[in-house]
């Protein structure tokens, strides 16, 4: 893969190193040209010094023919309007840029740039570890604001219906395993003992599951 | 007299937003230099605190009924980011934007929601290049 990553610091050349570790083709856009000395030996990827917004820098770093870019400088704006020039203007089939202050979430989104949040993946990260081990998620999605999540139904929640455990907006189930035969239930699905459920929940909602599942809430 | 916000600093920003006070219109500055509320209070201009990125901040300083917006800042890429929301997502009818860095001057079109460029380097190169 051809990948174009702007900003080299330390997500920058850890994501540099790890790509052209596994034999993709990197080129490297950077502000401040004292950073390639950072770049590991034995580096095969390119180096641009310059300001990554810039059409005559893009182009220095083929991004035409690149298969994806990646944003990752401090500055969101920059990441923003790298990363929309990327996909618009050079056709780039995919495009993320790092999103460091939250407050900025809204526009990228208005914006159509996919982000990785730093701030928003590490508090998620952080309060599910604290709160919900035993709810160990099986997949999240975007930021991790939205969790993939299986759990045994406790005995106490045999004979309910399905739609006693939906909660719009919060918590939904997508499937029912029964003696390790799956299924999409219907909202009129009853519970058995011994139940496996998958729920998709929004993390702000993670207590309240598991407060549900612990049989402190009903 | 028209509703117009400036974005921007010491410097462009702040003189063009003074002119366009003393030519009788109504001017918002949001101030991209800290610190700076009670100097442009003087000059009669009223300055709104925060990050211009972020659609709250247009929004205080009345995007919603502005005619007019001119992203005057320092940075270009704070100037296309405010260029964008200024069209897309309040609907200004006219955005200005004021390109620094000549080398970015084509990104400054309607894909960002700029209506018209000012690029302080390129009207000098073409005053040079003019026939004397």
């Amino acid at each position: 893969m051809q990948v174009v990553i702007m900003g080299c610091g330390r997500t920058g050349l850890a994501l540099a190193t790890r790509f052209d570790a596994e034999g993709d083709q990197v080129t490297v856009i950077e502000l401040d040209d004292e950073v390639q000395a950072r770049l590991p030996s034995g580096f095969r990827g390119r180096f641009i010094p310059g300001n990554g917004i810039t059409p005559r820098v893009l182009e220095q770093a083929a991004i035409a023919d690149a298969e994806a870019f990646v944003a990752l400088t401090p500055n969101d704006s920059a990441n923003i309007v790298a990363a929309r020039t990327a996909r618009d203007r050079y056709r780039v089939p995919r495009v993320i840029a790092r999103l460091h202050d939250p407050v900025h979430g809204p526009v990228y989104s208005e914006f159509g740039i996919a982000t990785v949040g730093s701030v928003q993946t590490t508090v998620n990260r952080i309060v599910q570890m604290l709160h919900h081990l035993t709810l160990e998620p099986h997949q999240t999605f975007g930021n991790g604001e939205t969790l993939l999540v299986r759990s045994r139904v406790p005995d106490y929640l045999a004979g309910r219906e399905i739609a006693e455990l939906y909660v719009p907006g919060e918590i939904g189930v997508v499937e029912v395993s029964t003696a390790g035969h799956s299924r999409i239930p219907e909202p009129s699905t009853q519970l058995r003992q011994g139940d496996v459920v998958s729920f998709i929940v929004a993390a702000g909602s993670l207590g309240r599951l598991r407060s549900f599942l612990d049989g402190t809430w009903s | 007299m028209m509703r117009i916000i400036v974005v921007g600093g010491a410097g462009l920003a702040e003189q063009v937003a003074t002119a366009l006070e003393l030519a009788g219109h109504e001017v918002s500055v949001i101030d991209t230099d800290p610190g700076r509320e009670s100097a442009l209070a003087k000059a009669g201009l009223r300055a709104v605190r925060g990050d211009p990125t972020v659609p709250a901040t247009l929004e205080s300083a009345g995007a919603h009924r502005t005619e007019v917006l001119i992203a005057g800042s320092r940075s270009d890429e704070t100037n296309l980011v405010v260029s964008l929301l200024a069209k897309k997502h309040f609907g200004i009818p006219r955005v200005i934007s004021r390109v620094n860095d000549s080398a970015n001057e084509d990104l400054f079109d309607d894909t960002w929601g700029v209506d018209a460029l000012v690029s302080p380097s390129t009207a000098v190169v073409s005053l040079v290049s003019l026939p004397a």
